[in-house]
């Protein structure tokens, strides 16, 4: 862990985080509101549901200059629209497994159940992400792809 | 044509020469699935000359898969644009197939017709190309029938000929010549007895009607041989993207962030669906059959109609690469039979 | 074959089908043939050299294939997966094809000009095939084939780069990219990419960057896996399309052994199994999940 002497040259990680809107959004708003502190990195994109969440939008933040992602939604039986997160959590463990089969770290991708009460726990997955991928450093395999030619 | 002879041990020693001096080597080498392909090599241990076809052309170290066409930068209300370099590092391309050669000088055509193509130019004007002459592959090869041979000097600067200690080398060029003078002692005279030429050859076959196949491409635009031969067509591209003259191109915008991008050049095919598709969503070639006829069409009709000459110089690879089995001379010959109104030809609808 | 060319000659004689979609003699090998006369039959083959998919030919998209009327097609055993993968994805109704299914013994990697079927040039899928004799099929011709020379070449490959670490896996998998120009050949080849406007064309927006430099080959190769996950029916055609010899064949297959590890799924010529992604299950692995 850094030192607070080091943190003034510590990388800052840029994480991207797609959560559904009933969950984890709102249990992020109540993380806000009830003032817990946590790492500043995030930016939010709210969906409606985890089964909206395409593994494009994962590829293109990383195109796009994230160094992490997280994907966040409701507890299975949870979800708003029934079963949206049972199909995000097939789809996601595949990807996932593809992802590491591709040579991406699948330490810098976070996924998680929480809750429109657990802002705690939102806090809990910022704070141990971001924690994370700053020790693996900026992505710059991913960043640096389209300088190089064939 | 003036003619020397260098060893193959001379060979390995000039290219480390010209590596060593910054010049860029390009030569047919062993890709990591055991075929082989042009690329960029560091020594010249890894150059391959055992007459093995690469499986792409030369066509892309003149025309780039993707290439950078310029970069923008937003201030504000301002953009900056950042060209791309026209002038290029020298490259001498190492062992390349008359066949290749030949396609670079017939795209030289269509590159500086309507627009003079600084990129390709460019890159040409820095390369100095050395062909091996080919013992041939395979009868997929036809560059016989295409006006070509497998010692055709076209589009080459030198000419290497495998003879049994080394090779003949023909000086077809003013580039090619100061090439030798530029490394004089890696040349030497041809031995008095005149090695023998290494190897067999494969048989090339005769000329094609090409005058005859155009004429009848010209007036047989609905003929049903086209929907036949495109059933097993997948559309893919394939073809395109090994062919030597293949060169229609995309180009696009890129963003890559909000005040950024770079606009490219993609290598493109006549052969997707999409490629004549307007916005309104209107498609004049709207089934493979369509598609499959352009592709002919352009290469032994509308080419030669512009420039001369036809846009194929016979190398084999769209039928070698083809997983539907086309096959193009099997296609052309065919279309000479039709032309020649040796007409028990029968068509399926 | 007699029995094969037999039976497509009285289908087309009777009318019931407007074309018979199989296997003929090329001028250098095998190639996919299209017979709309009954005495054309005779150019019908089947052979070990018989590679091609010809079920990509029942996809929607193939305007000229449709033209001809319904198709009778040849189908080995992993051929009627695709048949099956296009009807459980109601791209096809069962009246709309006549399946012609062949008992096979294994194709060849290539299909070249002559017969040599050995371990070291069989398909790397035949090994442990489990339809050697196609369960979905109208017809079944073809004598009762032995079982294919054994190899796991491409699962040996697979263990060694899960065995290196993430980074190996990438300059790999980079290396390999290199080479792609982003002719699509893997897509069309495939009879489960039937999308009539594939995403990667679309611009509006356009998430999956056109141009074939590593960025945009990623995001083309890691969506065409994953779309493809629980679907594919390892008929190889892709690997055998692409024309950089990009061995798309390991991403596949790896994708392949994680359905069947974590929900038991397995290509299947039953319609009536349902694909992996697009179904769940309440007890779902989530150990990933926090």
């Amino acid at each position: 862990m850094a030192t607070a002497a080091e943190s003034l040259t510590t990388f800052e990680p840029r994480i991207t985080a797609f959560v559904c809107n009933w969950c984890t959004y709102t249990g992020a708003d109540l993380a806000g509101t009830s003032r817990l502190q946590m790492a500043p990195n995030v930016r939010i994109v709210r969906l409606p549901c985890t089964g909206r969440i395409d593994p494009l939008f994962v590829i293109k933040a990383f195109e796009r200059g994230a160094d992490g992602v997280i994907v966040s939604g409701c507890h299975p039986a949870d979800c708003h629209y029934t079963a949206g997160n049972y199909h995000a959590r097939r789809r996601f463990a595949v990807f996932r497994e593809l992802l590491d089969f591709m040579g991406i770290d699948t330490r810098r991708v976070t996924f998680s159940w929480v809750s429109a009460s657990e802002g705690g726990k939102w806090r809990d997955v910022v704070n141990e992400t971001v924690a994370r991928v700053q020790e693996l450093g900026p992505f710059e395999a991913y960043h640096q792809l389209a300088g190089r030619q064939a | 044509m003036d003619t020397l002879f260098i060893t193959r041990e001379n060979l390995a020693a000039l290219t480390a020469d010209l590596l060593a001096s910054g010049t860029h080597v390009a030569a047919p080498t062993r890709a990591s699935d055991a075929q082989t392909e042009y690329r960029y090599v560091t020594d010249f241990a890894q150059v391959r000359l055992d007459g093995s076809m690469p499986r792409r052309s030369l066509k892309e170290l003149f025309l780039p898969p993707t290439e950078p066409l310029l970069r923008w930068r937003q201030h504000q209300g301002d953009v900056e644009l950042q060209e791309v370099p026209t002038s290029f590092p020298p490259t001498v391309v190492l062992g390349a197939r008359p066949c290749d050669a030949a396609a670079v000088d017939v795209l030289d055509r269509v590159m500086g017709w309507d627009y003079r193509d600084e990129l390709w130019f460019g890159r040409r004007a820095a390369t100095t190309v050395i062909s091996l002459a080919c013992p041939g592959v395979d009868d997929l090869c036809f560059c016989s029938a295409v006006g070509g041979s497998p010692e055709s000097t076209r589009g080459a600067d030198l000419l290497l000929t495998p003879v049994t200690d080394g090779y003949h080398v023909t000086v077809v060029t003013d580039k090619g010549r100061s090439l030798l003078s530029a490394h004089p002692s890696r040349f030497g005279a041809l031995p008095a007895s005149g090695p023998l030429p290494a190897g067999p050859r494969i048989p090339a076959p005769g000329p094609l009607p090409l005058g005859q196949i155009r004429t009848w491409l010209e007036s047989n635009f609905d003929h049903p041989l086209w929907h036949e031969v495109a059933l097993r067509c997948h559309g893919c591209g394939a073809c395109a993207s090994v062919c030597p003259t293949c060169h229609c191109f995309d180009i696009v915008d890129e963003p890559e962030g909000v005040d950024r991008g770079t606009r490219r050049r993609n290598w493109d095919t006549c052969q997707t669906s999409v490629f004549t598709l307007h916005a309104s969503g209107h498609n004049p070639r709207h089934d493979q059959g369509a598609r499959f006829r352009q592709r002919l069409m352009h290469k032994f009709s509308i080419y030669p109609d512009k420039f001369g000459e036809v846009l194929c110089t016979g190398c084999g690879r769209c039928a070698r690469a083809c997983p539907a089995g086309q096959d193009i001379v099997e296609l052309l010959g065919r279309i000479g039979a039709l032309a020649a109104g040796n007409g028990h030809e029968k068509v399926e609808a | 074959m007699k029995e094969l060319q037999v039976l497509a000659r009285k289908l087309l004689a009777e009318g019931s089908v407007g074309v018979v979609i199989g296997y003929e003699e090329g001028p250098h090998g095998v190639r996919p043939a299209f017979i709309t006369r009954s005495e054309d039959a005779g150019r019908l083959v089947f052979d070990p050299r018989c590679v091609h998919n010809l079920a990509t030919y029942l996809s929607p998209r193939r305007s000229v294939v449709k033209g001809l009327g319904k198709p009778a097609v040849v189908v080995k055993g992993c051929d009627a997966r695709a048949v099956a993968g296009l009807l459980r994805e109601s791209q096809l109704t069962r009246d709309d094809v006549v399946l012609i299914a062949v008992r096979c013994g294994g194709v060849m990697q290539h299909p070249a000009q002559h017969v040599d079927l050995r371990a070291e040039t069989v398909a790397d899928r035949c090994a442990g095939c489990d339809v050697r004799e196609p369960h979905l099929f109208d017809f079944m011709v073809g004598e009762a084939p032995t079982a294919p020379p054994a190899t796991d070449r491409r699962e040996a490959r697979i263990r060694e780069l899960e065995a290196g670490s993430p980074a190996d896996r990438w300059a790999f998998w980079q290396q390999e990219l290199a080479r792609c120009v982003r002719c699509h050949a893997c897509r069309q080849a495939c009879p489960m990419c039937f999308c009539e406007r594939c995403v990667a064309d679309k611009t509006q927006p356009g998430w999956i960057e056109s141009s074939p430099h590593p960025r945009g080959n990623l995001a083309f190769h890691l969506t065409r896996a994953i779309h493809q996950a629980g679907r594919c029916v390892d008929c190889g055609e892709c690997e055998r399309a692409c024309p950089a010899g990009i061995p798309l064949g390991l991403l596949n297959r790896k994708l392949a052994l994680v359905v069947a590890e974590r929900f038991g799924h397995h290509a299947s010529d039953d319609p009536s199994v349902p694909a992996p992604i697009g179904s769940y299950a309440s007890n779902d692995g989530q150990e990933f999940i926090l």
